[in-house]
């Protein structure tokens, strides 16, 4: 031995200095000082085993390694970057998190790195230096284990290890106190051709010293000595360890006075040895003489190091000295983690007893946001399989200690989560003791476990754990949670029978009945509800009833279930009675479909009230009303009147005083009638009832009988009531006394159009076309859903093949100006040839269209039915006009498509391949769009397939659209049950498109799915960005923080409005650090994503003023704006946002410090931007007079004249004029306009529209022309103007 | 995803206008019957939901409360604390769909 040690002193002096200042030390764990962290971390070998973590950040692995690594000349190497990034910063951000990492995500990371096919050296390295102490939740075996099984894999795709590997893995050894053969190592090490250097020696000699084996570390010190490697601190700290493991704690002792008389001063690690081998004997003396030596001295020992007495003291089995270690730990903040992590491993080393006493000795803040610090401790009891009881306990002592406010609550629901069953019942006991309720779903998560495997026995032990604990389980247990693991529920009743799990019928039954119903099983209810002999709620049925109905589309037994809940003395018969339940769920039975669902059924729907009108079941009219606008809101109001007929009338009459029926008016109309009285509005009233009643004879007949008595409204809807009886004679008679009624009366705009439609349907073209003329005269307002009509009034008729009809109402309707000609509009012109097959003289009607209004109705259509029918020359003479008129691309465009539609794909594909032809993406998509709506399938592939090569064909857009034809979703649903898993692409453009079209949910679906399936799966830039906004939109903050991270690590750009609704969305949520962590991620793409600093300024203080930190958020922007060294030029220091939220959000606090700054901003430090920027705020938000109180008009005034850069000029303006209008202050206004006239400032139409509307107020003339249009008109043409010049 | 869409349109139409609370942070030991009781001391709650996730037989925390009125729905609003079990809750308005669309359009503008 002392051989050994003099060949150190000799070795020392000629190595210089030592290895270790203490500066140096201290920086451990900085970031950003990876060289410091790692010349301290290779020195620093620990010699004590499964050592505390040090934090230095993973970082530095990478940095070391990288720098050993620069000549590995590999492309794949490049190739790999990203994902080694993507790795690093999901391991990193653990560490400095946590200090630790967990198993999940090591596999993972792991995962990723073997799919990504030959992992670097980097990578490899990374992995296994994650297999130690960061681990501190997994067994010592179970890391070296994870390690292996890395290194071996690894090793097989193709990673070549050098020595830092054998480094990393000799240090996992150590860390987890691994029991290996250092020979057998190095042999290994041999055979794979690796020289060790000194870091292996020492780590060797480390080994070796922790089983006490002298003789073996100093064999490799003796390797050291021939090579010339330096011996440095760790090695002495290593000999100290093994002296004392091996018995001799004299030597040990020995080791700090020939590492003095080597001329090193043993630092802490030296120490830190030393205080471990003495506690490891249980000799607490010893440590705390050390330990006053050191405090005493100029070493410094850490939190850290202190952490690691305690772990070596619990593990030798002395816990009774824990808590005087535990005295002298400062917990400064930053060795939390580290605290926890002993804790977790000492729960890993099932030492719980020692870890609850670190735990209740944190002095975490108990008022915090803290308050459940203790989760982390219980959830890892949880795993380790702490005894039930014992956990109990704990749950206790962390409640009185304020360490946890929820413990039993918090444990069970982790005993829940991993389906420890036993576990999870004593927990349930102990709340039951103390008083609170055991509740049914607490035991959904046990079933779900059992579910997954169909385990029928597993269920009925929870079952009867359940009763155990005197809970019954209720409906949705059975039917979400029991029935789905049986092959039917009647083996369910048996097996439950069979091991005596005790059931409530009655909840079975409506169970089971629920199922049935869900399943779309009417028979079973039928038949169920005839024979059922316990009390029943409707009420609770009433839900999985109406799924059961939209399953099946059996009507007679829609209408035999109605008519038993209806009529059954057992149903509905409690107040309000039948008619009302009845009436109820057909609301909801509606309500719950939507409308194309309606649509779909319609006629089944009718059917089906057919059937209960003959089975005499009726509604309230209340519940009728509500329908019908359901029906009316589903554009099927053809169904109403199949409602109308179950109406209960007669009820209706008796108990409603207040509506008369007819036929009491009829009677009280002939009264006054009889009496001589003026009956013009009971008149109109009664016409009014019958043409809602849709009985247009009658109300014809009363017509006749008092028409000296008729007033406008009666007729107008009497005119109505014909229409729709498609009674054209009477509704133009009625026209026509409606006219000498009144002339100038008019009717509205629909009554109009259903005329015209039942005149022209009827021959009376003429007179349709007097109507169309007299719209035209009186103005009537012609809307898009009016053109619609006209349109559907033409193609009616073309279709009935009416040429007349149609050429003369589309000429009427085009020269009256009522309409613009369109190619929908006039395309039934072309539609009567074709319905006729006359394509000449369709084809020559396309192109009369076109001489007359430059539109080519359905010439597409013309063209496929050319083409269909061979017709060569047609074919040529619609192509040369084509050509002729718009250009020889329009034309390729029109026979492409021609040809595409009639499957000629051959000729397609000649066609698209014409040099120098380009995408024209507005054709493309409308011919997209067609094959959608008709489901034409192949035509859109071959469309996708045939313009693969088009120049500057956007893909994403085909691609899209095929997608949308193929109902994606539920393609990828099929094919998921089919275990088929698409690649990155279809998912990526799948997720796109759902969230194109705002179906988040599905596209997370989608997302999860394929993360799971492919390994490093990843979105483009849109639908990143796209992601990140849904997910801002549905409040995932956090994961829409991930997103961008994930987008960014791509070497994505995200969009900016993406980027900046999370930002925005940070900051309302007074998030300043993620605002802060944003800003970090997107430094130096600022420009790339059109971010401008401001968005990072505004937001930030919004984030500090929602957190009431105002004066923080002032001061940094006060200092901003007057410091030397501005980065944002004053005038384009916008601040409108953040003053505009402040206002909304009426944060007066923060609104009275903000005037305060902006005003001494303008008045000290002649900054003036923020002063106008708050004034505009406040008086675009309406607060004109606390504006006034900020800046007083005439101030404001001056203000324009002082700041010649303001560039808002134009605005401001605006906003004074603005002022004085509403002050009505004629006087200044004109002033403001004489000033700015004579100075040649050109003002804008708003500004002249304020002015003019103030002084016409005023009663005075205008000295311009008024702009016509209105305020509303102005305000955005301005808005628009500005956006174009931005 | 024509089904899904139209389930969209079914929701908007339901929400629009109607007295509906969103809640969150629901804690895992509270369901419907437990909101239910607590947000019956603002008015008449016709609807609760909260739905549960069939593959882990936990509930992710959101709910909703569908009132009879907007002023009983203004009564939970208006309500500082909303606490079960020990745990506050968040609660908020349901906003309808419709409207959010447009409510960041005019803010990316000011910068």
């Amino acid at each position: 031995m002392a051989a050994l040690l003099r060949s150190a002193r000799w070795l020392l002096r000629a190595t210089a200095a030592p290895y270790l200042p203490l500066s140096l030390r201290l920086l451990a764990g900085g970031p950003g000082r990876p060289h410091a962290a790692l010349c301290l971390r290779a020195a620093r070998a620990r010699p004590v085993a499964g050592g505390l973590l040090s934090q230095a950040r993973l970082h530095s692995i990478a940095a070391e390694k990288k720098n050993d690594l620069q000549e590995e000349p590999t492309s794949s190497h490049r190739r790999n970057a990203s994902q080694f990034d993507w790795a690093l910063m999901r391991l990193d951000n653990s560490v400095r998190r946590t200090g630790r990492i967990p198993k999940t995500l090591l596999q993972k990371v792991f995962d990723n790195t073997c799919h990504s096919g030959s992992p670097g050296g980097n990578q490899a390295l990374l992995l296994l230096r994650s297999c130690g102490s960061l681990l501190p939740e997994l067994k010592l075996s179970e890391r070296t284990e994870f390690a292996h099984k890395i290194w071996d894999e690894l090793q097989k795709l193709g990673t070549v290890y050098d020595v830092s590997h054998y480094n990393a893995l000799l240090k996992v050894y150590l860390q987890n106190e691994h029991k290996f053969s250092p020979t057998d190592f190095l042999a290994k090490m041999e055979k794979g051709n690796v020289q060790p250097n000194r870091v292996t020696y020492q780590r060797l000699i480390a080994a070796y010293c922790n089983m006490g084996d002298i003789e073996g570390a100093s064999t490799i010190l003796g390797f050291m000595k021939t090579k010339d490697l330096p011996v440095t601190e760790a090695v002495f700290s290593a000999l100290v360890t093994g002296h004392a493991r091996s018995g001799d704690m004299e030597n040990a002792e020995n080791i700090l006075t020939v590492m003095k008389e080597a001329g090193i001063e043993p630092g802490p690690d030296t120490y830190l040895a030393l205080l471990n081998a003495y506690a490891e004997k249980g000799d607490i003396d010893h440590v705390k003489q050390t330990l006053e030596k050191v405090e005493k001295s100029d070493l410094y020992l850490m939190d850290r190091d202190l952490l690691q007495i305690i772990l070596s003291f619990s593990k030798a089995g002395y816990p009774q000295y824990v808590p005087e270690i535990l005295e002298k730990i400062t917990y400064e903040r930053r060795y939390i983690p580290d605290t926890m992590n002993l804790i977790l491993l000492l729960v890993t080393e099932k030492l719980e007893d020692t870890a609850l006493q670190i735990l209740l000795a944190c002095p975490i803040s108990r008022e915090s946001s803290l308050n459940d610090f203790g989760s982390f401790f219980l959830r890892h009891c949880v795993t380790v399989n702490t005894p039930p009881e014992q956990l109990r306990d704990y749950c206790k002592k962390l409640k009185e200690a304020q360490l946890h406010t929820s413990p039993l609550q918090f444990t069970l629901q982790c005993a829940l989560v991993a389906q420890k069953f036993d576990l999870a019942k004593v927990l349930m006991k102990a709340l039951k003791e103390e008083g609170f309720p055991i509740r049914t779903h607490y035991f959904w998560p046990l079933l779900v476990g059992h579910q997954k495997e169909k385990n029928v026995q597993g269920i009925v032990e929870v079952l009867k754990g359940m009763h155990e604990m005197g809970v019954t389980p209720d409906q949705e247990t059975y039917v979400n949670y029991v029935f789905p693991s049986f092959d039917s529920i009647e083996s369910v009743r048996a097996v439950l029978q069979e091991n005596g799990c005790p059931h409530d019928d009655n909840v079975f039954s409506q169970a089971e009945l629920r199922s049935k119903a869900v399943n779309g099983n009417l028979d079973y209810i039928l038949s169920f509800m005839e024979s059922n002999t316990l009390p029943f709620s409707f009420a609770s049925l009433r839900g999985s009833l109406i799924l059961g109905f939209r399953r099946s589309m059996n009507i007679n037994l829609w209408s035999k279930i109605t008519e038993l809940l209806y009529k059954d003395g057992r149903y509905c018969q409690e107040p309000p009675g039948p008619t009302e339940a009845v009436g109820y769920f057909l609301y909801n039975l509606i309500d719950s479909m939507s409308d194309s669902e309606v649509q779909a059924k319609e006629e089944h729907l009718r059917q089906y009230f057919h059937q209960l009108k003959e089975m005499n079941v009726k509604i309230p009219e209340n519940i009728y009303r509500g329908i019908r606008n359901l029906l009316d809101s589903y554009h099927v109001p053809e169904l109403i009147k199949d409602v109308n007929i179950l109406v209960e009338r007669e009820k209706t009459d008796s108990r409603k005083t207040s509506k008369p029926s007819s036929s009491d008016l009829e009677s009280k109309l002939e009264k006054l009638k009889a009496e001589n009285q003026p009956i013009g509005d009971i008149l109109k009233q009664l016409i009014l009832m019958l043409c809602s009643e849709e009985n247009m004879q009658k109300a014809l007949e009363l017509k006749a009988k008092y028409e000296s008595d008729m007033v406008v409204g009666g007729y107008a809807a009497l005119i109505n009531l014909c229409c729709r009886h498609d009674n054209a004679e009477d509704a133009l008679n009625l026209k026509r006394e409606f006219d000498r009624l009144d002339s100038s009366a008019v009717l509205d705009t629909g009554k109009y159009v259903r005329l015209v439609k039942v005149l022209g349907k009827h021959g009376k073209l003429q007179d349709a076309i007097n109507i169309l003329k007299e719209m035209k005269e009186k103005d009537v307002l012609i809307k898009d859903a009016t053109v619609l009509s006209f349109f559907h009034i033409l193609n009616g008729a073309a279709l009935r093949g009416e040429t007349e009809t149609v050429k003369q109402l589309h000429e009427a309707i085009v020269t009256l100006g009522l309409a613009k000609p369109s190619t929908t509009l006039s395309s039934p012109l072309v539609t009567l040839y074709l319905e006729k097959d006359d394509l000449p003289a369709a084809l020559e009607s396309t192109i009369d269209c076109y001489e007359k209004y430059k539109i080519l109705p359905r010439i597409h259509d013309v063209l496929c039915k050319l083409i269909e029918k061979g017709e060569t020359e047609l074919i040529q003479k619609a192509m040369d006009f084509v050509s002729q008129e718009q250009g020889e691309m329009t034309m390729l465009y029109d026979l492409f498509f021609a040809f595409l539609q009639t499957g000629n794909y051959k000729e397609a594909k000649k066609i698209i391949e014409t040099p120098g032809i380009r995408a024209r993406p507005t054709r493309l998509q409308w011919f997209c769009d067609r094959c959608i709506a008709n489901n034409q399938v192949e035509t859109l592939e071959k469309l996708v397939e045939l313009t693969q090569k088009l120049f500057e064909c956007d893909r994403d857009q085909l691609y899209y659209s095929l997608l949308k034809l193929y109902n994606a979703f539920n393609i990828f649903l099929t094919a998921k049950k089919q275990n088929i898993v698409f690649d990155n692409e279809a998912y990526a453009r799948l997720i796109n498109l759902l969230l194109m079209k705002d179906n988040s949910t599905q596209a997370m679906q989608v997302k999860d799915f394929a993360e799971t399936h492919i390994k490093g799966f990843t979105l483009n830039d849109a639908a990143n960005s796209l992601l990140i906004i849904t997910q801002v939109r549905r409040d995932y903050l956090k994961d829409a923080l991930t997103t961008l991270k994930t987008a960014l690590d791509l070497d994505q750009i995200p969009s900016r409005l993406a980027v900046t609704r999370l930002i925005q969305a940070c900051a309302l949520k007074g998030d300043t650090e993620s605002v802060q962590d944003i800003q970090k991620l997107v430094n130096g793409l600022e420009d790339s994503i059109g971010l401008s600093r401001m968005v990072f300024i505004n937001n930030i203080a919004l984030a500090q003023i929602k957190n009431n930190n105002i004066d923080v958020a002032i001061e940094s922007i006060e200092n901003m704006l007057t410091s030397e060294n501005q980065t944002v030029d004053p005038q384009y220091f916008g601040l409108a946002y953040l003053f505009r939220k402040v206002i909304e959000g009426q944060l007066e606090p923060a609104l009275e410090k903000i005037s305060i700054m902006v005003e001494r901003l303008a008045n000290q430090f002649a900054v003036y931007k923020p002063v106008t920027d708050l004034f505009l705020q406040l008086v675009d938000s309406g607060k004109v007079d606390d504006a006034r109180a900020l800046l007083q008009a005439p101030v404001m005034k001056s203000l324009l004249e002082l700041i010649p850069e303001l560039i808002d000029k134009e605005e401001a303006y605006s906003c004074l004029m603005k002022s004085y209008v509403f002050d009505s202050d004629v006087a200044s206004a004109k002033a403001l306009y004489e000033s700015l006239t004579a100075k040649n400032v050109k003002l804008n139409d708003l500004f002249l529209k304020r002015y003019a509307v103030l002084l016409k107020n005023a009663g005075e003339s205008v000295p311009f022309t008024e702009p016509p249009e209105s305020f509303e008109f102005y305000a955005k043409q301005l808005k628009e103007s500005k956006e174009t010049h931005l | 995803m024509a089904a899904s869409a139209a389930r969209g349109a079914v929701a908007l139409r339901t929400n629009v206008g109607r007295p509906v609370a969103f809640v969150r942070k629901i804690p895992w030991t509270a369901a419907s019957s437990e909101l239910r009781e607590h947000f019956a001391q603002f008015g008449h709650v016709r609807k609760c939901t909260v739905p549960f996730d069939k593959e882990t037989g936990f509930h992710k925390g959101m709910g909703w409360i569908h009132f009879s009125s907007e002023e009983e729905l203004h009564n939970a609003l208006q309500q500082e604390n909303h606490v079960i079990d020990g745990v506050k809750l968040h609660v908020q308005p349901q906003r309808p769909k419709a409207l959010q669309g447009d409510q960041t359009s005019d803010e990316e503008k000011d910068f």
